[in-house]
């Protein structure tokens, strides 16, 4: 019997001791969470290190996991509503933001007064802002560079004059030669992958929802020629199928495919290829030609929110402000290390941007970018964004297999969205 | 058994029963109070029923039902099958070699989730050996599109699942059968029975238990499926559909995307892994029923007979 | 009719090593992997290469493998000891020393595995969370020694212990937990290496439940770094293959070291 009372009695030990080993708040530490090693860790690491040589007594703990699960993680602690376990600074893409600041009304703090937010890119702080005020501090653009292969499109018989500012079917078409003439994909392409449908939304100014919120599926032009822009690169062969992200940018590592249309991070995985260096060039986007539409898109782009119940939230916003609202050398660094297009304008200019890169032939690619960046027909968002491209890529499948017409598409789409925002 | 005895056995019992309340059901019944809220992240209401109704005219709930009954339908009985096979033949003690060919056999079941479902993507994307192998073979003309498909990425997920989880019921089996006497065997052999014979009139009525154990098991397992649809489908930082047409949207999955890839509604993602318990609980009612009825006598007797034989 | 046989020997043979070469060959193909480039895995290099040495030091300075490699293997330690112990005793109580009340809570502790993990974690992460236990390995090992199957397969291998043995040690009066650790657990061996084997897989390999509630870069295991690799947007399959590898490498060396206690653990456990 007594032995059973000691037997208890040092499992309650062992709870006690780990117990008492758990999470403590300890002062003066900053953790951040984001996702991407090559890319947003490594800007971070910058910022945590310049924030550091100013203000030895912080230290920043740069926490690295996948996107999904950072969202994961933050919805979790959220929903659980405690104050244990938070971040001080956590990414947020720029489509998920304004589910966050609805649904979880009081988690982040209100920045408002703390930036001054006319030296950043306004596209993105409509992104952050909810009934007037402003939650977060904008970081990366996403503005879209129709990056491709001089080499091999030379090969084909393509200039750079014959890529500028064309629309989607001209895209196809050269596509089509290239497969022709030298056996390339013209792209790495995922049919479930909506990232290209946004750009080309966007590129029109127009996306998912009408001003009120409400799906705006049914009687959008630009969604029904996107549509059939997916059935047409289907059909076409000129894409090299992909399924996953890795498989897509091995098609351009591999030098399989003559070119990827994509927001400007993608130029750190391009570059992961230094053989292929001086063979890159980039052309504005292509647009739609059955709708206004603009060679000017954005895809993704990701901005800092701060936790507000978290312990050492006043620090984070001095190391915001300081940083990422203050070194303008900070985003200088940051293009030519990790080639990210900040949008905190008074240091969207200077040497970096117009020093040639020798990847892409000689070409300031970042003035170009920046000058398109400006372009971009800014959308709102909405909530739904994801929820929207999950109900359109349903069906897309069945579009491009030819078993279903784009309207009857659209309207299944609408329905299921519908149903899942309810 | 006195009184006293049986209240020293709470005590063995009592570590266990502290834990399971606490970590186990508190969180059941609290995501039970759950199933009849609805939240978008920590705005909340009480619906009461709506949550189940709203079920039944949910086509993304509908679809990750239909696509978890096919992947139940076709890969737990493939795989017990297989399994049973496989110990039968391993169980053979004239077979050479039999303990290589069981650990190779086992070996898949020690990979981690995560860990062999990234090796079967690359197996199988649109360059990997795969589909080298197929072409260097001649066997077809042009890659295959595995994972872009939605049949074939069906397919290939049904044949990972295939190889991780086969070798582990095989050892379930394997030591059933081990517990079967040897001179039943013997004893059949001499009456001149064949081993097909062998297999299914003695090994087989025996294994019932087994066999419903891991089907119970198999099943429970399937219907939560989560980490082989979700490290399948992921499709980077833009992926809109779990996999091709949204064909690896098991019920798990869309839990999960109801929690945190869409606006969290964790009340409704309750009310859909409910749905799963009582899938769950019905099959399994369904699985004793049809293994107890007559199998259980008929094997007796059949015992009763060999062992005088 | 003797040709019959051998024919169908040779047949079976060639089926087992058929099926043996399919079960091997992506442990086989990982393990070149880990010695390859990405670029050279991606264009399906079937043989040893000479990156082995430069994936192994990414891994271990970059990602910090050797703490992580800990990380997992204090986890799993912990929780298996947690298992054999608690699940044991479970296992022994409702068996040994049946009641009617027993018998209804064990019934009930077998449905709470229907419910899936998805519809436990908000609550099990409040849980955590007000038990100070957040981001610490004991949320990870506490919740994962709570397992109902565990206590299920116990119970199950206890069925057919002959109970004279311990109401005979009884009579020379000995104390129940005496009886149960001295006498019980020795002859029950091969079980107790059956479900350390068992629960150190999954316990070694579990996902979700660690991503959740571990924070810190300093907590990680091995699955979480592995998922995290792979997401990386410029994956270094290299590397990754050799993570595959080192966390792969730990089970397989359980296992092996214990195959002949856990065949016979598993036998235990279905007799009837």
């Amino acid at each position: 019997m007594k032995k059973s009372i000691v037997c208890l009695l040092v499992i309650a030990l062992f709870v006690t001791i780990f117990g008492a080993a758990g999470a403590e708040d300890s002062d003066g530490k900053i953790t951040v969470w984001a996702w991407d090693p090559s890319f947003n860790i490594a800007i971070m690491k910058e910022a945590a290190a310049r924030y550091e040589a100013i203000n030895p007594d912080i230290k920043i703990d740069i926490v690295e996991m996948a996107k999904a699960d950072v969202e994961q993680k933050l919805n979790t602690v959220l929903a659980a509503k405690t104050t244990e376990g938070l971040p001080e600074i956590v990414l947020i893409e720029d489509y998920n933001a304004q589910k966050y600041l609805q649904y979880y009304p009081g988690s982040f703090a209100d920045l408002t007064t703390k930036f001054n937010y006319n030296d950043f890119a306004a596209y993105k702080v409509g992104v952050m802002t909810l009934d007037g005020k402003v939650y977060g501090v904008p970081f990366d653009s996403g503005v879209v560079g129709f990056f491709y292969r001089s080499d091999i499109l030379a090969e084909a018989g393509f200039k750079a004059e014959d890529l500028k500012n064309i629309t989607w079917d001209q895209f196809i078409e050269i596509g089509k030669t290239v497969k022709e003439k030298t056996g390339k994909y013209m792209l790495g392409f995922q049919n479930t992958d909506g990232g290209i449908m946004r750009i080309m939304m966007q590129s029109a100014g127009k996306w998912y929802f009408d001003e009120e919120g409400k799906p705006a599926l049914i009687g959008n032009q630009a969604l029904v020629e996107a549509f059939e822009l997916y059935k047409k690169i289907v059909d076409s062969g000129i894409a090299k199928p992909t399924n996953n992200w890795n498989e897509w940018v091995g098609t351009i590592n591999t030098g399989e495919s003559a070119s990827v249309t994509s927001g400007v991070w993608i130029v750190g995985s391009i570059k992961a290829a230094k053989d292929q260096s001086g063979l890159w060039d980039v052309a504005p986007v292509p647009r739609l030609s059955t709708v206004d539409s603009k060679n000017a898109s954005n895809l993704g782009g990701s901005s800092w929110y701060i936790l507000d119940k978290s312990a050492d939230k006043d620090a984070a916003i001095d190391f915001m402000q300081k940083i990422y609202a203050g070194d303008k050398d900070f985003y200088q660094t940051i293009l030519i290390n990790n080639g990210a297009v900040g949008t905190y304008l008074p240091a969207a200019t200077g040497e970096a941007y117009s020093t040639p890169d020798e990847f892409f032939g000689g070409r300031a690619i970042y003035e170009d970018l920046s000058a398109w960046m400006k372009e971009i027909p800014p959308v709102d968002y909405g909530i739904y964004t994801y929820e929207a491209d999950a109900a359109i890529m349903a069906q897309m499948e069945a579009v491009c297999a030819g078993t279903m017409t784009i309207d009857d598409a659209i309207k299944a789409a609408e329905a299921q969205l519908e149903n899942q925002i309810q | 058994m006195g009184k006293k005895l049986s209240m020293k056995g709470w005590l063995f019992i009592s570590p266990a029963l502290i834990l399971l309340a606490v970590f186990l059901v508190y969180p059941i019944i609290y995501s039970f109070y759950l199933s009849f809220t609805s939240t978008k992240g920590i705005i909340s209401s009480f619906v009461g029923f709506k949550n189940y109704i709203r079920l039944v005219k949910d086509p993304m709930f509908l679809l990750a039902l239909k696509n978890t009954g096919i992947i139940l339908l076709i890969q737990v009985p493939i795989m017990l099958i297989s399994a049973l096979i496989l110990a039968n033949i391993l169980n053979d003690r004239k077979l050479a070699g039999r303990g290589i060919f069981r650990t190779a056999i086992f070996l898949p079941s020690v990979t981690s989730l995560i860990a062999y479902t990234i090796l079967f993507k690359m197996l199988f994307s649109f360059d990997g050996i795969i589909n080298r192998l197929l072409l260097s073979t001649g066997i077809v003309d042009h890659p295959l599109e595995w994972l872009t498909t939605p049949k074939l990425a069906v397919f290939v997920l049904i044949l990972a699942m295939l190889w991780r989880w086969t070798g582990y019921n095989t050892v379930f089996y394997l030591s059933a059968m081990q517990n079967i006497s040897y001179e039943i065997y013997e004893a059949a052999e001499i009456d001149g029975a064949s081993k097909t014979q062998t297999f299914l009139r003695i090994t087989l009525p025996l294994l019932k238990p087994m066999i419903l154990f891991t089907t119970i098991m198999s099943t429970i397992g399937t219907l939560q499926l989560f980490d082989e649809p979700m490290n399948l489908s992921q499709g980077g930082v833009t992926a809109a559909t779990m996999g091709p047409g949204n064909c690896f949207l098991t019920l798990s999955v869309y839990i999960y995307n109801l929690c945190f890839k869409y606006v969290p509604n964790f009340g409704y993602a309750a009310t859909v892994s409910y749905v799963i318990v009582f899938i769950i609980a019905g099959l399994t009612v369904l699985q004793f029923w049809a293994g107890q009825s007559n199998e259980e006598k008929d094997a007796k007797k059949r015992l009763e007979k060999e062992g005088k034989a | 009719m003797k040709r019959n046989i051998r024919v169908s020997r040779v047949f079976l043979y060639l089926f087992l090593i058929i099926v043996s070469f399919i079960c091997v060959f992506p442990f086989y193909w990982m393990i070149v992997g880990s010695t390859n480039t990405p670029i050279q895995i991606i264009a399906g290099k079937m043989t040893f290469g000479s990156h082995f040495v430069e994936n192994f030091h990414t891994l271990f300075n970059n990602y910090d493998m050797l703490r992580i490699l800990m990380n997992s293997l204090k986890i799993s330690g912990i929780s298996v000891i947690l298992i054999l112990l608690i699940g044991g005793m479970a296992g022994y109580g409702f068996q040994m020393y049946k009641s009617n009340l027993k018998e209804k809570l064990y019934g009930f502790f077998l449905l709470t595995m229907m419910v899936p993990f998805a519809t436990l974690m908000i609550p099990l992460f409040k849980i955590i969370t007000k038990l100070n236990l957040l981001d610490t390995h004991f949320a990870v090992i506490i919740v994962s020694a709570v397992s109902a199957f565990m206590i299920f397969f116990f119970r199950q291998s206890f069925i057919n212990y002959p109970t004279e043995i311990l109401e005979a040690a009884r009579v020379d009066g000995a104390g129940e937990f005496r009886i149960f650790f001295n006498i019980f657990v020795p002859s029950m061996k091969s079980t107790f290496a059956a479900a350390a084997i068992y629960s150190f897989i999954t316990s070694w390999n579990s996902y979700l439940w660690p991503l959740i509630v571990l924070q810190s870069n300093e907590k990680k295991t091995t699955t979480l770094l592995i998922s995290m690799m792979s997401s990386s947007y410029t994956p270094e399959y290299g590397v990754i293959m050799l993570a595959i590898v080192v966390a792969t490498l730990p089970t397989i060396i359980i296992f092996f070291a214990f195959q002949k206690q856990f065949v016979q653990g598993m036998l235990g456990s279905v007799k009837q």
